[in-house]
């Protein structure tokens, strides 16, 4: 008790009686209860438990996710490696613990360091998500101005700010991609070190890349100590990665202030998978018409080129609008050639997916089922032709308010058999009452493959979820399916570590990188090799991957 | 959450004199006035400016949502946790902390009313985590007789900002100061005979870690001490046992005594 601090609320018996002598003014004794009856809803009466989750009725969380926060708040004491695979929820975990500490009273200024390409990223999640008002730095508002900045370590380990920010007492401090401050001799890891903190959170994915030192690192920064000193940790550990599972004493010190979960120990795994590739021949005219694009390279660069020629895979409309809208705009050559083409796009019959479309949902039956393309276009033209056969469906699209992706989402419970998106939206649709999904045209990143995937894959799906890959013999589409999804196997083995390899071979955007192979090639043949090329030097250092990366589970 | 939302948001209008345009299915349309505008609508310069223009200007409708299945979409959907509640919630908090009431009665004879000074407390036990605890505590000025639990005693009476009929108040023996005084000593007492297991707890960790600590911190000197200091600050900071003491609200009410 001697050595407990009290603090007393000196102000109030002072003002109150300054109130009786002025005779006021005075709360309605409405008001007074009601205030009175606000503090009880929004006090904590238990030192555990989370109480943000009656704060965010509106998310799903994952039992994991869950677990990982309370984890971290209640036996790490708001210190902790979030080390989840990638794809678990690193991002919602941080959101929780934030929002923890926020209505407990006990946090109210906060630092958030994420690369520069994630600032506005996390602004939105934690302002959409968790109704955390964080904000990006500007310049001419002082530092100590904001009491939840999400800014980049680039930024504030820069003079001035550098100062600024070491200057002020941050009650929490939260950083993504944390492995990029493992190295102890780096600037952003003496920075970091330097900031006063009361709470601090690590994210990564991959806490030990090269050598068990940067773990060392890692948690020096959370707990010092806490894996002895420099010397005696690198003298008995020395620059191995492996030892930590050899190790069983070093295991066990890392679990107290780390938390890592895989997909193999949540709950995901409980429910299948079933993924099939469904390929789709064109027909003679459609062929006929994607060859005399595919060798039309005047007018435009490859990359248009490669644009026109997916969505020729797609829909004629959703060609035909973007052929249309680049001959009529006058900065652009080869009308001539391209006006042909365009007539030619005109006179096609049905498209050859859609046909196949309307032939698997026969099939399916009554299923509730959704799918996903990249084209508005192509969504109209769909919802118009399984109209023609009795199909009813419903559109979707990020763009819809609130309300309206609500009412479509409750019509395609009720009413439609098919739900037809253009994008995943992000959040907001969670669709585990429908189990079968129709992929009708690939996206080239698989995190968005992944995303769609997600809204009906997720916590909550009781049922096997069947999806069908939709792909046209003999057009790019197949060496992107042949790539991405049979050659890496992403689909078995999801996504896993995609990231982190990408990281490792310096690529930084899956996209963009099949993209340029497309541009970059002349034959269908060399595009083929250049594509197998990355599909085997990213599947080797998957498989060195997964023989190394099982630390700390 | 221990209020029913719906009624406790049309209570907190009409108590602010906002006209209720519709209440249906959970919807609740109201018509704001300046006041509520300039506290909930967030547009000073609007009323800046239009003020300057000597206008009286336009103060919002607020449509809120507050039954979650409702499809209507015109509105606000408003819950535990929202930002709009969580607005609401601030601005009576910080608004609604003093009072000064007296019973009201239907009396037709002289009718003494005794002042009380009641006084609604948070305490809040801060270590490794954090609790709070809410005390409601009436003092009678006259006698000095304690009760707790007060508001839930009140809360089926009525009260209003001016006497009533027939009704006279007495002067306070004590004074409110003074009652303050015995109010917190007794809650002292509370404190002092708790159990404070939380608090050894979080000593137990602040000394760990500080033992930690001073082992990373073996054989360093100059710039790698002013580091340790640091962060010896920053344990404390995290783990020093504190209760807090703060008054959520409070005021002199005059009840009939009997």
């Amino acid at each position: 008790m001697k050595n407990i601090e009290i603090v007393q609320d000196t102000n109030f018996i002072e003002t109150l009686e300054e109130k009786l002598d002025l005779d006021g003014p005075f709360s309605s004794w409405e008001l007074f209860k009601m205030a009175y009856e606000a503090e009880l809803t929004t006090i904590t009466s238990e030192f555990h438990g989370l109480r943000a989750l009656e704060f965010l009725p509106h998310m799903n969380f994952l039992p994991h996710q869950i677990e990982t926060a309370k984890q971290a708040i209640e036996e790490m004491n708001g210190r902790a490696i979030l080390a989840d695979e990638v794809g678990l929820g690193k991002t919602i975990e941080a959101g929780l613990i934030l929002k923890e500490y926020m209505i407990r009273g006990l946090v109210k200024k906060i630092l958030i360091l994420v690369p520069a390409s994630l600032v506005n990223q996390w602004v939105k999640e934690l302002n959409e998500k968790f109704y955390i008002p964080a904000a990006t730095f500007r310049k001419n508002y002082p530092w100590d101005s904001y009491d939840i900045i999400v800014t980049s370590i680039d930024t504030a380990k820069r003079s001035p700010h550098r100062e600024a920010i070491l200057d002020l007492h941050y009650d929490l401090i939260l950083i993504d991609e944390a492995h990029k401050i493992k190295n102890h001799k780096t600037k952003n890891f003496e920075f970091v070190r330097a900031l006063k903190k009361k709470y601090c959170l690590l994210l990564t994915a991959t806490p030990v890349q090269n050598q068990l030192i940067e773990i060392f690192n890692l948690v020096s920064i959370l707990k010092p100590g806490h894996l002895g000193n420099y010397e005696s940790f690198l003298e008995k550990y020395g620059k191995d990665r492996k030892k930590i599972n050899q190790d069983a004493f070093l295991k066990q010190l890392v679990q107290k202030v780390m938390v890592r979960n895989t997909r193999k120990d949540t709950s995901l795994d409980n429910s299948k998978r079933h993924i099939e590739t469904v390929w789709v021949d064109f027909s003679p005219e459609e062929y006929k018409v994607y060859k005399e694009l595919d060798k039309t390279f005047q007018p435009f660069s490859t990359f248009s080129k490669i644009t026109f020629l997916r969505e020729l895979c797609s829909s004629r409309e959703a060609c035909f609008l973007s052929l249309q809208k680049f001959v009529n705009d006058e900065n652009n050559h080869g009308r001539e050639v391209l006006q042909p083409i365009i007539d030619q796009i005109g006179q096609l019959p049905h498209h050859a997916k859609a046909q196949k479309v309307v032939e698997l949902l026969k099939n399916i039956g009554d299923e509730k089922v959704i799918i996903f393309t990249e084209y508005r276009a192509s969504q109209l033209y769909l919802q118009w032709y399984l109209q023609q056969h009795g199909i009813t469906s419903v559109p979707f699209r990020g763009g819809f308010k609130r309300g309206k992706k609500d009412w479509m989402k409750q019509l395609f419970k009720d009413k439609a058999q098919v739900l037809i998106a253009t994008e995943a939206g992000g959040e907001g649709i969670n669709l585990q009452f429908c189990n079968y999904m129709i992929n009708y045209d690939l996206p080239w990143n698989p995190m968005r493959l992944e995303q769609r995937i997600g809204r009906i894959h997720r916590y909550g799906q009781e049922n096997d979820v069947h999806i069908y890959n939709f792909a046209i013999r003999n057009t790019l589409e197949e060496h992107i399916m042949s790539l991405l999804y049979e050659k890496i196997a992403l689909f078995e083995k999801v996504i896993g570590h995609l990231d982190d390899i990408l990281a490792e071979l310096n690529i930084k955007s899956f996209e963009g990188e099949v993209k340029a192979i497309m541009n970059e090639s002349s034959s269908t043949g060399e595009l083929k090799i250049k594509l197998d090329n990355l599909a085997s030097i990213i599947q080797s250092t998957q498989n060195s991957w997964q023989e190394e990366s099982q630390y700390g589970n | 959450m221990a209020i029913n939302l719906h009624s406790f948001l049309e209570n907190y209008f009409e108590a602010h004199h906002c006209d209720i345009l519709s209440n249906q299915n959970g919807v609740l349309k109201v018509q704001l006035n300046e006041k509520m505008d300039r506290a909930l609508m967030n547009r000073p310069f609007y009323w800046h400016y239009i003020k300057k223009m000597g206008r009286d200007g336009d103060p919002m409708q607020l449509t809120l949502i507050s039954n979650q299945d409702s499809l209507e979409e015109r509105g606000e959907r408003i819950h535990f946790g929202s930002p709009r509640l969580q607005q609401i919630l601030n601005h009576l908090k910080e608004n609604e902390r003093f009072t000064r009431l007296f019973q009201v009665i239907q009396a037709n004879q002289n009718t003494a009313l005794q002042p009380w000074l009641v006084v609604n407390i948070k305490i809040s036990y801060i270590g490794k985590h954090k609790k709070d605890e809410v005390f409601s505590i009436g003092l009678n000025l006259i006698n000095g007789i304690m009760k707790t639990e007060m508001m839930e005693s009140l809360s089926d009476k009525e009260f209003g900002m001016k006497i009533s009929d027939f009704c006279y108040t007495i002067t306070p023996i004590i004074k409110p100061i003074s009652g303050y005084k015995r109010i917190l000593s007794v809650l002292d007492q509370y404190i002092q005979d708790l159990d404070h297991e939380w608090a050894k707890e979080s000593l137990q960790e602040l000394e760990n870690e500080m033992n930690l600590l001073k082992h990373f911190y073996e054989g360093a000197y100059d710039e790698e001490l002013e580091q340790m200091e640091k962060e010896l600050r920053d344990l404390k900071e995290r783990y020093q046992p504190k209760i807090q003491i703060k008054v959520v609200n409070g005021g002199i009410f005059y009840i009939r005594g009997n």
